[in-house]
């Protein structure tokens, strides 16, 4: 097998991984501002792209002229996103944000309520098969002929997408005063309210942001892939909980990394070992590294001394 | 400026705070001194809300802060740098003196702040990109008190500041907490060093088992017989 190939695959694994980086995002953001693993993330870009769907239907979107496909894709990521991030908001005043003291347990247990909530809102709105999602964009190569590699107007979509989402997210975390909010409440929430940080407030605005790029991660997710179902969130989020977990959870750039490190391993396992065994190996991986670090590839080792 | 009428306080079954009542006035340095678990940490953080008080009342310049959520008491003027300095280990020192501000909306006057505390703590100032976490125990205790002072407080709630800490730096942070009522800033020392706080304050407290069971400026304090004992380690 050629080098060429080898890249194809490789190519294949970091648009694959992206997406997963940008789902995986909203466990470790959730993770690391309360401590839960949100078991419904990935039902709920389900829902994002079932509104997607509609969205889609209801205005026609697929037969629009392709000068302003771009601009419906635009306003597309933008609407999912702020629907998914408000339903965030709300699940989390709802079920989550009462259960803030009470032993971990129950806000887990809540969380896989929620998602099965979330799946059955999904069954009522799709039905119980598999349903298409218009094409949006063509399959045509975006790179030049003789370069032997392939790499569609759809893979181009995704990291147009998710790469400005996710520089976006570092420079909030990292520079703004929400950012800096949202990392003091991670680390000391009670010292966080002792210097005037409203908690609740923080809390909220993570889990909108989360919920925001699962939105958009719906979107992304929907037009690359064109087949969604109820069911869809489950394995989606299984996969980008894993990469959180991998990249140590509650680390931002490391949700990124271990994203892009399973949709290579994903690639290069059903290329070159076989589609059936990809998932095995992938969490045969995350096994092995899991027994080196297990605090993930990113995540930290030891807790300071406060 | 501050009033805590008849304050309990507790978790669960336990009564911690029982019928407490102080008074600090402006600009006042106020000791509170008691034996470990005496309640001294849960009626600090009882006034700034983080414990909720059973019954009783806090008012801070006429206002009643029982009830308030702590970022709103916060904001009100009221800085509490923890028992335990609670600094935030993976910010940086500037991260964590800018979170200082946090309830100040001029940028300006925070960085104008964050260089006087570095003027009165010149060690924070060489260490501003290092990790909060990564500091000796001693700079992280001038790094909370400097995150207390960045945010403006016009009363400030100290809980052990001298714990754990040698005694040069004892010293210093002393010093520095003597200075605040220059600066019209009115402070509630909580000590295990009753000695050197009760030279300090204008009036102490003594705080047994969740109860006041005496009060009197600095100096009756320190010359009475029943807390040179309990407190002083002499007689
Ligand atoms: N989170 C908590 N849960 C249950 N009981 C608590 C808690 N915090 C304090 N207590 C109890 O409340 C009482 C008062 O504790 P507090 O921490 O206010 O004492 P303190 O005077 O600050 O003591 P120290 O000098 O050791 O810091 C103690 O009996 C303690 O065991
Ligand atoms: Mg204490």
């Amino acid at each position: 097998m050629s080098a060429q190939f080898f890249l194809q695959q490789c190519l294949i694994g970091l648009t694959n991984g992206a997406l997963i980086a940008l789902v995986a995002l909203g466990y470790t953001m959730v993770y690391g501002i309360i401590g839960l693993i949100n078991f419904a993330h990935g039902d709920l870009i389900m829902l994002g792209a079932c509104l997607a769907l509609s969205i889609v239907g209801a205005l026609g979107l697929a037969a629009v002229d392709p000068a302003v496909t771009w601009v419906a894709i635009a306003g597309l990521v933008l609407v999912c996103g702020l629907a998914c991030g408000s339903l965030n908001v709300a699940v989390d005043r709802i079920v989550y944000k009462p259960l803030r003291n009470a032993p971990k347990l129950a806000p887990l247990v809540s969380a896989i309520g929620v998602s099965f909530i979330f799946m059955n809102i999904g069954l009522f709105w799709l039905g119980s098969a598999d349903r298409s999602f218009p094409e949006l964009l063509p399959s045509d190569n975006v790179l030049p002929d003789d370069w032997g590699l392939q790499f569609t107007q759809k893979d181009r979509l995704v990291v147009l997408i998710v790469v400005p989402l996710m520089v976006a997210l570092s420079i909030l975390v990292r520079w703004t005063k929400l950012g800096k909010a949202m990392r003091a409440v991670s680390q000391d929430p009670t010292a966080a309210a002792l210097v005037g940080v409203d908690v609740d407030r923080v809390i909220a605005a993570t889990f909108f942001i989360g919920g925001f790029l699962g939105g958009a991660a719906s979107v992304v997710y929907s037009l690359y892939i064109n087949t969604i179902g109820f069911q869809m969130g489950f394995q989606n989020g299984l996969y980008a909980f894993t990469a959180a977990v991998l990249g140590g959870i509650g680390s931002i750039p490391g949700a990124v990394l271990g994203g892009v490190v399973i949709g290579l391993v994903r690639a290069l396992a059903s290329a070159y070992v076989g589609e059936r065994w990809t998932g095995a190996i992938v969490f045969a991986i995350l096994i092995v590294i899991l027994v080196f670090r297990p605090e993930g590839l990113l995540g930290r080792r030891v807790r300071e001394k406060v | 400026m501050l009033e805590v009428r008849d304050l309990e306080a507790g978790y669960g079954p336990i009564r911690a705070l029982d019928g407490v009542s102080i008074e600090i006035g402006e600009g006042e340095t106020v000791a509170i001194i008691g034996a470990n678990g005496a309640g001294k940490t849960t009626l600090l953080m009882a006034i700034s809300g983080v414990v909720p008080t059973r019954r009783g009342s806090v008012t801070f310049r006429g206002q009643p802060l029982t009830g308030l959520p702590t970022h709103a008491i916060a904001k009100l003027g009221v800085g509490h740098a923890p028992e335990g300095r609670r600094i935030f280990p993976r910010l940086s020192v500037r991260e964590n003196l800018q979170l200082g501000g946090f309830t100040q909306t001029n940028r300006a006057a925070v960085a104008r702040d964050i260089d006087e505390a570095c003027a009165i703590f010149p060690v924070l100032g060489e260490r501003m990109s290092q990790m909060g976490g990564t500091l000796s125990g001693g700079e992280q205790q001038m790094l909370a008190l400097a995150r207390a002072l960045v945010g403006r407080p016009k009363l400030l709630l100290l809980d052990e500041p001298s714990l754990g800490l040698a005694p040069l730096i004892v010293q210093k942070i002393f010093e520095v907490i003597g200075s605040l009522s220059k600066r019209g800033i009115a402070v509630v020392l909580v000590e295990q060093n009753a000695r050197a706080a009760l030279k300090l304050a204008d009036r102490g407290y003594v705080l047994e088992t969740g109860r006041i069971t005496l009060s009197g400026s600095g100096k009756e304090l320190s010359g009475d017989r029943r807390v040179r004992e309990a407190y002083l380690g002499e007689g």
